[in-house]
């Protein structure tokens, strides 16, 4: 089991307000699967990814990713495992202004301590795969929206992390464009990577495997795809 | 590697913001500047220092014959004390056994005449020996030898002021010139020695370079003295054979001397090391009171730094937080914030260091002070600058690496 979740609860404290952004979350996920989590806005699925990918602690209950409690580990090996088994691709991309496309994929290589030389091939064949090597020495504002998501994904895959995470990656996307970043990550999938992904639109959700549903901070629904999630979502009137 | 990829953001981010930087270096650049500048000044007022006692000699101790008002010098006489004489010398030679060498000197402000030109000049009669202890250079000819004092020869060695006024042209020696009322023969010009513009303990501030040197023998016999009563010896040098002995042998030659004239206080003794010493403890206060100014000026680029770094860091939340996401540890955060404030701050040493060389040579330009730069003082500064910018860097960077990645993240 790559990602094994029991009674993940938390809390955000805000001054006096007490949000339970998760309450008693379940959750196991296998090698190489690709998931969707879907849910209304607000329902916890970021506060979920987040912990998924290391970024975040939960307030309780316990995260087992690949064999290893993550309570367990300190800052260091957090970010160990973020550089070297996550990758994380968000909805606004966050790439780095100031480098160029070339320089943020080499970023997490040399966190890794890859050489000058070996980062820098290792990054354009990443690129390559991204079809963006014409664009490599470009500047995030000088690319077009999915251009930068995909330098981002190139990114992400720079380590071979094995598992991605992302966050609404096709959110800030036309949907010509939402599709071909999504036909990519069915790609990547079969390469043997492991892709969690939430969406607010059922067609993306559509690509993956296991469609999971998440209201008020709880799982409500987890099953495999079968062109039924549009069904589902319009049950439990998630869709506004 | 990191270390690379860490200077190449810091430059990237300094030339970014050019002028915000080059503002927040100017602390910095002025500390260093002024730490440089103020040195070179301290050191610049030592060499002159260490070449006035040369001058002096700093194996020397010096016994003079104090100047009297005519009603003092009737006291001491009336107390027995002859002043300075040959029979002091004689004492102190037999008595002190760390002498090396002792010369007895004369002095007479003279007259002194060629052809149509004259001038005042110091006579001043002394033994071959004066030559060995101070080692002075000549221009040309030779110094007073044994032979010449012994036969109380009427000649004379000349300083270079003498020399250049009298013979522009021609050849000094072999010429005679008139000293009082007596003629000698220019045997040897000294070469020009730097000026002596400050008075040295009882030394008074003379032109050495207007001396004219002739045997004691010669003075004694041949002129007249200046006052009815004055001493035999204006000045005895002795020159001890060890400079750790100095202080022993001045305490047994002030004893000598005091007892001989009836412990009258009409002599001082001068050792120009101990004077060089006492004066370079003044100096030394004088420099760190100097050093500190510059330090506070440092301190103030620090804080400066400290200043925009913390800006930098809130700026750059985002950033640091998308670092820490795809894998950045703590320390990778650190090192890179704190070699961005080292950057700032080495390269405003640089130009610091930079300003400093230039101001302290425009300082020996334009004004009478001497300066001079060593490479120690500029090691400091640089130092200096270093120090500054990890100890006020620290604590931004330290800020940067310990937020929370997912908050930073999402920090807008
Ligand atoms: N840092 C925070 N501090 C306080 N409350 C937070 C914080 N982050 C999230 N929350 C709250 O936790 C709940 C879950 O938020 P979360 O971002 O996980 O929702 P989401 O499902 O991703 O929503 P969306 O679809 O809009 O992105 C929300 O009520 C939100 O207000
Ligand atoms: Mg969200």
């Amino acid at each position: 089991m790559l990602i094994e979740i029991k009674d993940l609860r938390k809390k955000y404290i805000m001054g006096d307000i007490e949000v339970e952004a998760l309450r008693g979350v379940n959750l196991n996920i296998q090698q190489n699967e690709f998931v969707s989590i879907m849910g209304p806005s607000g329902s916890g699925k970021s506060t979920l990814m987040n912990i998924l990918g290391c970024l975040d602690n939960p307030s309780s209950g316990q995260y087992i990713f690949d064999s290893v409690d993550v309570s367990l580990l300190n800052d260091d090996e957090l970010s160990e495992i973020r550089n070297q088994k996550i990758g994380f691709i968000f909805q606004t991309f966050n790439l780095l202004p100031k480098l160029s496309a070339l320089q943020n994929v080499e970023l997490p290589l040399i966190y890794a301590g890859y050489d000058k030389h070996e980062r820098r091939e290792i990054a354009r064949e990443a690129l390559d795969k991204m079809g963006l090597s014409s664009r490599a020495d470009h500047k995030p504002n000088e690319l077009s929206g999915g251009q930068r998501q995909r330098v981002a994904i190139a990114r992400a895959l720079a380590t071979k992390p094995g598992i991605i995470l992302a966050d609404e990656p096709t959110g800030n996307l036309d949907s010509k464009t939402g599709n071909e970043i999504m036909a990519l990550f069915r790609e990547l999938n079969e390469e043997g990577n492991t892709i969690i992904l939430i969406t607010h639109e059922p067609e993306i959700a559509e690509y993956a495997d296991r469609a999971i549903i998440i209201k008020d901070g709880l799982i409500i629904s987890d099953k495999p795809t079968s062109g039924n999630t549009a069904e589902v979502l319009s049950e439990n009137s998630l869709t506004s | 590697m990191q270390i690379e990829e860490n200077i190449r953001v810091a430059f990237n981010g300094l030339v970014e913001h050019k002028v915000r930087s080059f503002l927040t270096m100017l602390g910095i650049i002025f500390g260093v500047a002024s730490v440089i500048a103020m040195l070179s000044i301290g050191e610049g007022a030592k060499r002159e220092a260490i070449k006035k006692y040369q001058q002096l000699g700093v194996n020397n101790i010096i016994v003079r014959d104090k100047d009297l008002s005519d009603q003092e010098l009737e006291n001491v006489r009336a107390k027995f004390s002859n002043g300075l004489s040959l029979k002091d010398v004689e004492s102190i030679r037999n008595i002190v056994p760390q002498i090396d060498k002792i010369s007895p000197q004369a002095e007479k402000a003279s007259e002194v005449k060629y052809e149509d030109k004259s001038l005042k000049a110091n006579l001043i009669g002394v033994t071959p020996e004066y030559d060995e202890i101070l080692n002075y250079k000549m221009e040309s000819g030779s110094f007073i030898n044994n032979d010449q004092y012994q036969r109380q020869l009427k000649v004379c060695v000349i300083g270079s002021e003498v020399a250049s006024k009298f013979f522009k042209l021609g050849d000094p020696i072999g010429q005679s010139i008139k000293i009082d009322d007596q003629w000698l023969e220019v045997i040897g010009v000294l070469q020009s020695k730097a000026l002596f513009t400050e008075t040295v303990g009882e030394l008074a501030s003379r032109d050495l370079n207007s001396d004219i040197y002739v045997p004691l023998s010669t003075f004694h016999g041949r002129f007249d003295k200046e006052k009815q009563l004055a001493s035999e010896l204006k000045q005895i040098t002795i020159k001890v054979e060890d400079s750790k002995n100095i202080s022993k042998a001045a305490k047994l030659i002030e004893n000598i001397v005091s007892r001989h004239h009836f412990d009258n206080d009409d002599f001082s003794i001068i050792i120009p090391v101990e004077l060089l010493k006492q004066e370079e403890k003044e100096r030394r206060i004088y420099n760190i009171l100097l050093g500190s100014i510059a330090a506070i000026s440092l301190l103030v680029g620090g804080i400066g730094i400290m200043n925009i770094m913390l800006a930098t860091v809130m700026e750059r939340t985002r950033e640091i937080g998308i670092r820490r996401a795809i894998g950045a540890k703590r320390d990778a955060i650190l090192s890179q914030f704190i070699t961005e404030s080292l950057t700032l701050s080495i390269t405003g040493g640089i130009i610091g260091v930079l300003l400093g060389l230039s101001l302290s040579i425009s300082i020996s330009f334009f004004t009478e002070i001497t300066t001079s730069v060593t490479l120690y003082s500029v090691l400091i500064a640089f130092l200096f600058s270093v120090i500054v910018g990890v100890t006020f860097g620290y604590l931004p960077a330290k800020k940067a690496a310990n937020l929370r990645p997912i908050e930073s993240i999402r920090y807008e």
